[in-house]
């Protein structure tokens, strides 16, 4: 199972100095979380797309190239990259250079935005906003796939004899897993391509993500990709932790009620009641988000959200520090242990790689086997 | 025969609320109608107040409590829909509002419902007509034509018309009813298949 933190950029007031950072500093202090997640042993770290204030990533590859050259082994991901205004043409080069430079260690997930205006910015209508998704992926999928596209849809200009350069890394494409919190059009485009769907679940109740993430199960081995259990989900899922609970509660409380989505609304504890939000000690964690396979069964990824709410850097870091020493060994511990035989990991670009090199060596050893039928 | 569900909204802010008296009382001629057709029912009434706080929670979160969810779920699944608001700055007040603000702009489609107001003067009574009535249009509801408004005259000398307006807007409810038979899909439990999604 992976394990790592998904950042949305935010620009946020912390509300117990006053003091906002500049977008210089929260650039920088992306990085820095992205660097500390593979040093205290993480596995994956996403980020965000936006394209308007008060959030940061606009660029998600420049962010993530630089990422790549300052570690070695960390999963460089999305959360989300937006398939509906990006040309779907820009997304096939700028990943595929990623995975380049990254020697692999690159996968994405596909979102829609969910903020009206940015769409007429690039051109595009919030209504369409499932069918963009739809053709703008099938058209990714032919670019990472096929050297040469002849292609004519809906959304974009049409396309004659295009190669996307360059082509995806040893020819196997990133992984893509898709993210919707409430469309079930998304969940149902996951499982008919077998690609992954990841649920942010972060703000929402586990009786609706389970019913989003049951549905994917059931489609993904309707088309044929494996059973229910072995389709690869991944979940959010948000944490603020000290040694003792109070502590936590006491010094979280005053970012919470501050927050951009949630506060001045629910109580901190009808909220994380009524959410996987939890803010308590390492062990409360531990218990919360082992619960996650009570309620969604054996998943692949699953992805904190730390530096929200205006939390300053340092406090992020700290989190980062107690996540990778006392919450994340155990869980992987636990979550391996109750993970049947036939449940698959995620995807990786060496896991790929190898599949693909084996339906090679398939293809060209079964015409002997069927001649060796044929002489007996 | 299968059980009828009723579901009454009631937006009266005060306790006891003349808002609640009518919503009674339009609950209370639905269920001699039906009885009258011998249809087995279970009246459903729901207080907003009750949920106020929830209600605001929602729109800030964007998704409702449990407590909350199961009154959205009941008036979803309803049958018919009694909604009954007083009437404040010459519309239907906050909270009713909000109610319906929080309900999926979908859910209503082609349920059956009955309009009702209450208000100090029965000067007020188009509330029903200019306020209400395109609420549940854009719901794609199935308001009965009849519209239910009380006035505090109504309680006195006036009582005699409102209930002859009360039982005509029951009947009328029950009857557009009976009528209605249409099940909603479930998107979750039936998803559109993909190649219709790619097909456009």
């Amino acid at each position: 199972m992976q394990f790592g933190v998904f950042t949305v950029g935010d620009v946020t007031q912390d509300p117990t100095t006053g003091r906002t950072v500049s977008e210089a500093e929260r650039i920088k202090a992306m990085v820095a979380i992205a660097v500390k997640a593979e040093e205290v042993g993480l596995d994956v770290f996403a980020q965000g797309e936006h394209h308007n204030p008060p959030f940061v990533p606009s660029s998600p590859t420049t962010m993530l190239g630089f990422i790549a050259a300052q570690t070695s082994k960390i999963i460089l991901s999305t959360s989300t990259t937006l398939i509906t205004t990006n040309d779907p043409v820009k997304i096939a080069e700028d990943y595929a250079m990623l995975q380049h430079l990254a020697d692999g260690r690159v996968d994405l997930m596909m979102g829609r935005g969910n903020t009206g205006p940015v769409y007429p910015w690039f051109g595009q209508d919030i209504r369409n906003g499932i069918a963009l998704a739809v053709e703008n992926y099938a058209l990714l999928r032919r670019l990472w796939r096929e050297d040469v596209v002849d292609w004519e849809g809906k959304f974009r200009t049409p396309l004659q004899g295009f190669t996307s350069t360059p082509r995806p890394l040893d020819d196997v494409p990133p992984f893509v897993w898709h993210g919707s919190i409430r469309s079930p059009e998304i969940a149902e485009q996951a499982a008919y391509y077998g690609d992954g769907f990841f649920h942010n679940n972060i703000f929402w109740p586990i009786s609706h993500t389970k019913q989003m993430i049951d549905l994917y199960r059931r489609r993904f081995e309707h088309y044929g990709h494996g059973a229910a259990d072995q389709a690869i989900v991944g979940l959010g899922g948000q944490v603020f932790m000290r040694k003792n609970s109070q502590d936590a509660v006491k010094e979280f409380r005053p970012y919470f009620d501050n927050a951009p989505v949630y506060g001045h609304g629910p109580s901190l504890e009808d909220f994380t009641r009524e959410t996987p939000l939890t803010v308590g000690s390492p062990q409360q964690v531990i218990e919360r988000t082992l619960s996650f396979r009570e309620h969604f069964g054996d998943y692949q990824r699953q992805l904190f959200l730390m530096d929200h709410a205006g939390l300053p850097l340092k406090t992020v870091l700290e989190q980062l520090d107690i996540l990778g020493s006392e919450v994340v060994p155990v869980l992987r511990k636990e979550f391996e242990a109750k993970r049947p035989a036939q449940v698959p990991e995620a995807p990786t670009h060496a896991s790929l790689k190898a599949a693909a090199e084996q339906a090679r060596e398939l293809e060209t050893v079964s015409p002997e086997v069927v001649g060796l039928e044929g002489t007996r | 025969m299968k059980e009828r569900i009723i579901a009454v909204v009631t937006a009266g802010l005060t306790v006891p609320s003349s808002t609640r008296l009518l919503a009674d009382q339009l609950a209370a001629a639905v269920r001699d109608a039906l009885d009258g057709r011998g249809t087995p029912y279970k009246v459903e009434i729901i207080e907003l107040r009750d949920h106020a706080h929830d209600l605001t929670n929602n729109l800030l979160t964007g998704f409702p409590t449990e407590s909350l969810r199961k009154v959205l779920d009941t008036v979803v699944a309803a049958d018919a829909l009694i909604a009954v608001t007083p009437t404040f700055s010459a519309s239907y007040n906050g909270l009713f509002k909000m109610f319906f603000d929080v309900v999926d702009d979908k859910a209503l489609a082609g349920k059956p419902v009955l309009l009702a107001a209450t208000g100090g003067t029965e000067r007020h009574s188009l509330v029903l007509d200019y306020a209400l009535r395109p609420l549940f249009a854009y719901l794609q509801a199935n308001p009965i034509p009849t519209g239910v408004y009380a006035a505090s005259t109504d309680w006195g000398a006036g009582a005699t018309k409102l209930h002859a307006r009360i039982e005509r807007a029951a009947n009328e409810l029950v009857n557009t009813m009976s009528n209605d038979q249409t099940a909603s899909v479930d998107p979750y439990t039936t998803p559109t298949p993909f190649e219709d999604l790619l097909n456009g």
